[in-house]
């Protein structure tokens, strides 16, 4: 929203605060205000002038020498290209030295001639749009521009004023610049323009939810022409392009009282009745912007007997729309509900200046005030109008707005510093509060309309009210009482914590991966799309599924780093997000670590192995089926107390070039599983003793499989089983390995005799021979 | 007789060991001397026939010269050792800026650690530390944060929609109900005020560029007790600012609307580089807006199951990814999730 100074000056007559001060007492005490942009700044030098002369400078150029009368800047000679620069009008004149936002204009030398300044256009001059011609003005030559001054444009951020529906005008604004700076408003209003006789129009309004208020006036011998350009300039500067003067003075209210109006030709309505109404299904409407919208009963509709004339609160209808033929209109002044407003410019995507004002609940009693505004202006730059009867006005009974109990001692406690009633009472009351004395420290306080239809309703809304007139600056800072007892534990965040400097230290790198997936990568990951929770309003299709695995962002990473690095690793913790039927989807946290080597040789099976030791103490792996991106060979659950807790797997020659091994691990089982109990064993006070057993099998026998049976025939003694060595090649047979292993025997109680040894020893050959194996000792 | 030979063996004896230059020449002077068959030992045999008052002269020189030569023969002996030792260990020697075999350490993402970082702040000043999922439903994320549906407020967070009305979550302020539902009752009603953090992932539904992205990191604190007011917050915030920025911070406190707060501020420090009087990063207002908080809204208090009329809290939220930024001066948001080594390695 942006407001100009000068306006803000008109509604507090005495504002002495230069505009950057304001600025940023605006920014301290309401509402951000993101920039200051002087405009206008020509308008300090430039002068009205009657042209006397003009004459061509050069056959085939369209710029003449032109002689102006400038009043006390007396005769001078200027260059002018417009072609409707012609001896007797009196236009815009800025001498050398003139400042405009992008140059400053100096004398100089124009085909031959030299030119004393510059006769300027509309657009030029900042006040409309318009680039043809110089503007044509009723000004005495010498004088400045009538009623165009430089100004200030102060520009607040709008998220700052979404709970504050009359700070959309610059009255609410101004009401807030004389409290600041305590000097007295004035109200631009005089409400007995709009006369009470019987009105001319019908309002019919089945919605008083959707419409609270709709209030109309009739106008008649209305000349539609170009509103004067101090208006115009006045719209211009804060964002809103002049249209014609009875358009014009609907966004001049709208800027000025935050109440949005509509003016309809009323030659162009049918039937003498306005229907406030909800669309029809299947209703159609041409709106202002040239667009047809297609409405149903969501929405609510103004309409003639004909049909829809305007959408509620986001646009008129272009049927009716005001053209330069239109000699009686109906303004339209009315206050409809913010929620249906905001749902229907959402679903039409048409966010007007209207709709963004209706949709911060505006206030009803502001339709009438418009209205007496709108007259007032309409009067002045167009004076042969007549009213046709007089206000046609259908309002819902006001709401009760309960008074709000303020007590001192609460609000000195939650402000934290001390203030009087007197202090709290006249900031109150700067604010157009009602305040009365209820008690001792107790007040009875209620709430003007405009800031009582969403903004404030409970007594925490007056502290706010209260903590910014004061400034929050002049609050001292205060320790709060403080926790006495540890603050409750976070079991997961600290293994997490562990997890992340664990596997660092082995010398992983953390990434942090997007939340998203493609369907793409999913399907080429052979995830089923439909098992994704899917976003419905990606930012791009590549982001339009939640991540069921951090399997593909690691891969995507591998990918991109592969570029740059020979081999590297890399890990992630972050959420698999898994959609469950009738609740929240389960969120579970993985750990998902990859180790890549450019080589094809042998690959880093065993370290990330070793890192999923790391983390599990104590797993197995059982080899497992793979998946299309997997290994086939090279794929294993990780089971960590007899649970799958995780996997392990080499990517697929078909998904990384070169060798990438991942371990995933689920981090919800193994919170689940919790620590090992561990209890203390006395140290074994007697000798053990030692052989070496190798085992002669098939080259694709598990050596873990084999060391579970050895643990099994070796019994109770068995200390220690050290894995060796594994050997293929002569003299074994083809296709058969020996495994050999250390084997440790000990008593707890004596030291074993050699015979005792040689039976644990002869009993774990004979029972893997009666297996199939065969064993060199 | 045997004296004058005993003398000149003895001499002639440490000739030779001062010559010996190697282990084994020394040794051979030690068996011809000292052996059991050496020269030595052949005079003590001598010595039997001699008169027993001149044995006992010899045999004391005997010894003397015995000790001597055994003396002689360690020393000799040690200095083999020492150059032996010495040797080896120039042997030895070794180019100890070759670099070490193995796997250099990893790293941690820059936001692990200002996590961290905080975290552990934050519990040295009694806070418990929260998590909360990031998928919502419409209603924690919005609702319980007093933003009904239709409520402009609720552009001001470009959402993410997901099926069933579920939304990703567009701020860690849910976890503010949460926290309240699952602490409160527990603090509280011991008279012990509830203090809380949740760091996380929160998502906005915009462009990626250098300063956008629709995955970011938030961290949302919340304290609760019987009377806090303004003036405490201000002090807490003053108090964790200074903690974070390592030097003193100077703030104040503006309007700014959260509807689940009220009232509610917006944070500003003065300017950390120009130090007030304003500069490019300030945009030369000499205050940098860093963070929205304000008192926790009555009704917000009441979907946490708390009872405004006794308790009040205020609330803040601390944008960890605009921390890290700030803190590494990285200008380009997009590094932080782009994994990219060449970026992670750095921290
Ligand atoms: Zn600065």
């Amino acid at each position: 929203m942006n407001f100009s100074y000068n306006w803000l000056r008109e509604l507090v007559p005495t504002l002495s605060t230069e505009p950057s001060d304001l600025l940023r007492l605006m920014t301290l005490k309401t509402a951000e205000c993101e920039g200051l942009e002087p405009v206008g700044e020509h308008f300090a030098t430039t002068v009205a002038a009657r042209v006397l002369t003009v004459e061509p400078i050069s056959p085939g150029s369209h710029n003449r020498k032109a002689t102006i009368d400038a009043g006390s800047l007396g005769l001078r000679t200027v260059v002018c290209g417009a072609s409707n620069c012609r001896p007797g009008i009196v236009t815009a004149y800025a001498p050398p030295g003139t400042k405009f936002d992008k140059t400053d204009i100096s004398r100089r030398i124009i085909e031959g001639v030299e030119s004393d300044g510059m006769l300027c256009s509309a657009a030029e001059l900042g006040i409309n749009k318009d680039h043809e011609g110089i503007v044509e003005l009723d000004a005495v030559p010498g004088t400045p521009l009538p009623a165009l001054a430089p100004d200030h444009i102060i520009e607040v951020d709008n998220k700052s004023l979404t709970h504050r529906p009359d700070l959309w005008g610059h009255y609410g604004m101004a009401r807030e610049v004389a409290a600041i700076t305590a000097c007295p408003l004035r109200d631009p209003v005089n409400p007995a323009l709009v006369p009470t006789d019987p009105p001319a129009i019908k309002i019919a309004n089945e919605d008083f939810t959707r419409c609270p208020r709709y209030s109309a006036l009739v106008i008649d011998n209305v000349k539609i022409e170009d509103s004067p350009l101090w208006l115009q300039y006045r719209l211009q500067a804060v964002g809103l392009n002049p249209i014609s003067n009875v358009v014009d003075i609907t966004n001049y209210v709208m800027a000025e009282l935050g109440q949005p109006m509509h003016a309809f030709d009323a030659d162009k309505l049918d039937g003498d009745t306005i229907f406030v109404r909800n669309a029809n299904d299947n209703e159609r409407m041409t709106a202002l912007n040239g667009e047809s919208y297609h409405l149903t009963p969501a929405a609510l509709v103004i309409a003639d007997s004909a049909g829809p004339i305007a959408l509620a609160g986001v646009i008129g209808g272009n049927d009716s729309a005001i053209g330069p033929s239109t000699t009686r209109i109906v303004f339209e002044s009315a206050n409809f509900h913010a929620a249906n407003v905001r749902r229907t410019s959402m679903r039409l995507k048409l966010r007007t200046d209207a709709s963004m004002r209706f949709e911060k609940s505006q206030d009803p009693a502001n339709t009438t005030r418009g209205l007496a505004r709108a007259v007032a202006l309409l009067r002045r730059i167009c004076p042969g109008i007549r009213i046709v009867g007089g206000l046609a006005d259908l309002a819902a009974p006001p709401k009760d707005t309960p008074a709000i109990r303020l007590e001192m001692p609460w609000l000195i406690r939650k402000l934290g510093r001390d203030i009087t009633a007197a202090e709290v009472r006249s900031i109150l009351e700067a604010l157009s509060f009602g305040v009365t004395e209820s008690g001792p420290g107790v007040f009875t306080v209620t709430v003007p309309s405009w800031r009582a239809t969403k903004d404030i309703s409970i007594k925490d809304d007056l502290v706010e009210e209260i903590g910014r007139m004061i400034g929050y600056a002049t609050i001292t800072p205060v320790a709060p009482a403080t926790p006495t007892v540890p603050p409750h534990d976070n079991p997961r965040r600290k293994a997490h914590r562990a997890l992340r400097a664990l596997v660092a230290a082995q010398g992983f790198d953390e990434v942090y991966n997007y939340s998203f997936l493609s369907e793409e990568t999913a399907a080429h990951f052979g995830f089923a799309p439909e098992a994704h929770l899917k976003v419905l309003n990606p930012i791009s299709s590549d982001q339009s599924l939640m991540r069921l695995s951090l399997i593909p962002g690691l891969w995507k990473n591998i990918q991109d780093n592969a570029r740059h690095y020979d081999q590297f690793r890399l890990f992630e913790i972050g959420y698999e997000i898994h959609r469950k039927e009738g609740s929240l989807p389960d969120e579970v946290s993985h750990l998902a670590a990859a180790v890549y080597q450019k080589t094809k040789e042998q690959g880093p099976f065993f370290e990330a192995k070793r890192l999923a030791e790391c983390i599990l103490p104590g797993c197995e792996l059982k080899p497992a089926e793979a998946r299309a991106f997997e290994h086939p060979s090279r794929t294993a659950d990780i089971l960590w107390w007899g649970q799958r807790a995780g996997r392990i797997f080499e990517f697929h020659p078909n998904y990384v070039e070169g060798r990438a091994v991942l371990v995933d691990v689920n981090l919800g089982v193994v919170e689940s599983l919790g620590a090992a109990d561990k209890r203390y064993k006395p140290i074994r006070r007697f000798p053990s003793s030692a052989f070496d057993l190798s085992v002669v099998t098939l080259q694709r026998t598990l050596t873990g499989d084999i060391e579970k049976l050895l643990r099994q025939h070796a019994g109770p003694q068995l200390e220690a089983l050290d894995f060796l060595r594994q050997y293929e090649g002569a003299p074994l047979a083809e296709g058969q390995k020996s495994v050999s292993f250390r084997l440790t025997i000990a008593a707890q109680d004596r030291t074993l005799s050699s015979e005792e040894v040689a039976a644990v020893r002869d009993n774990i050959i004979s029972g893997m021979r009666s297996l199939g194996f065969d064993l060199r000792v | 007789m045997l004296e004058s030979q005993l003398e000149s063996l003895s001499r002639d004896a440490q000739a030779r060991i001062a010559a010996a230059l190697t282990p084994d020449a020394l040794e051979a002077v030690r068996v011809e001397v000292l052996g059991r068959k050496g020269a030595l030992a052949e005079i003590s045999r001598g010595m039997g026939k001699l008169p027993p008052d001149e044995k006992k002269v010899i045999g004391k020189l005997l010894n003397e010269a015995k000790t001597q030569l055994e003396a002689a023969l360690e020393a000799r002996q040690n200095s083999f050792a020492a150059a032996a030792l010495s040797a080896r260990l120039d042997a030895e020697w070794l180019d100890v800026t070759l670099p070490a075999p193995g796997v250099r350490p990893g790293s941690l993402h820059p936001l692990t650690q200002i996590q961290q970082e905080l975290e552990d702040l934050f519990t040295s000043m009694g806070a418990a530390v929260l998590d909360g999922p990031e998928v919502e439903t419409e209603y924690n994320n919005f609702d319980a944060l007093n933003i009904p549906a239709d409520h402009p407020a609720r552009d001001m967070q470009d959402t993410f929609w997901l099926e069933d009305n579920y939304v990703l979550r567009t701020h860690t302020s849910p976890v503010q109900v949460r926290g309240m539902a699952k602490l409160g009752p527990e603090l509280l009603e011991h008279g012990t005020p509830l203090l809380m953090i949740a760091p996380g992932r929160v998502f906005r539904n915009e462009e990626v560029d250098p300063s956008h992205e629709h995955t970011f990191y938030q961290l949302e604190g919340m304290m609760v007790d019987k009377n806090v007011s303004i003036a405490h917050m201000l002090f807490f915030m003053k108090t964790l600012l200074t903690h974070i920025f390592k030097r003193e911070v100077t703030v104040r406190l503006r309007p700014g609307y959260f509807p689940f707060v009220e009232p509610g501020f917006e944070l500003d420090i003065q300017c950390l580089i120009c130090g007030g009087p304003g500069c490019p990063v300030c945009k030369q207002s000499g205050w940098v807006e860093l963070l929205p908080c304000g008192l926790v809204n009555p009704n917000v208090l009441r979907m946490g199951g708390l009872d405004p009329e006794v308790y009040g809290g205020f609330a803040f939220g601390l944008g960890l990814t605009r921390l890290v930024m700030m803190r590494y001066a990285i200008d380009d948001i997009r590094h932080l999730q782009g994994g990219d080594l060449r970026f992670l390695r750095q921290f």
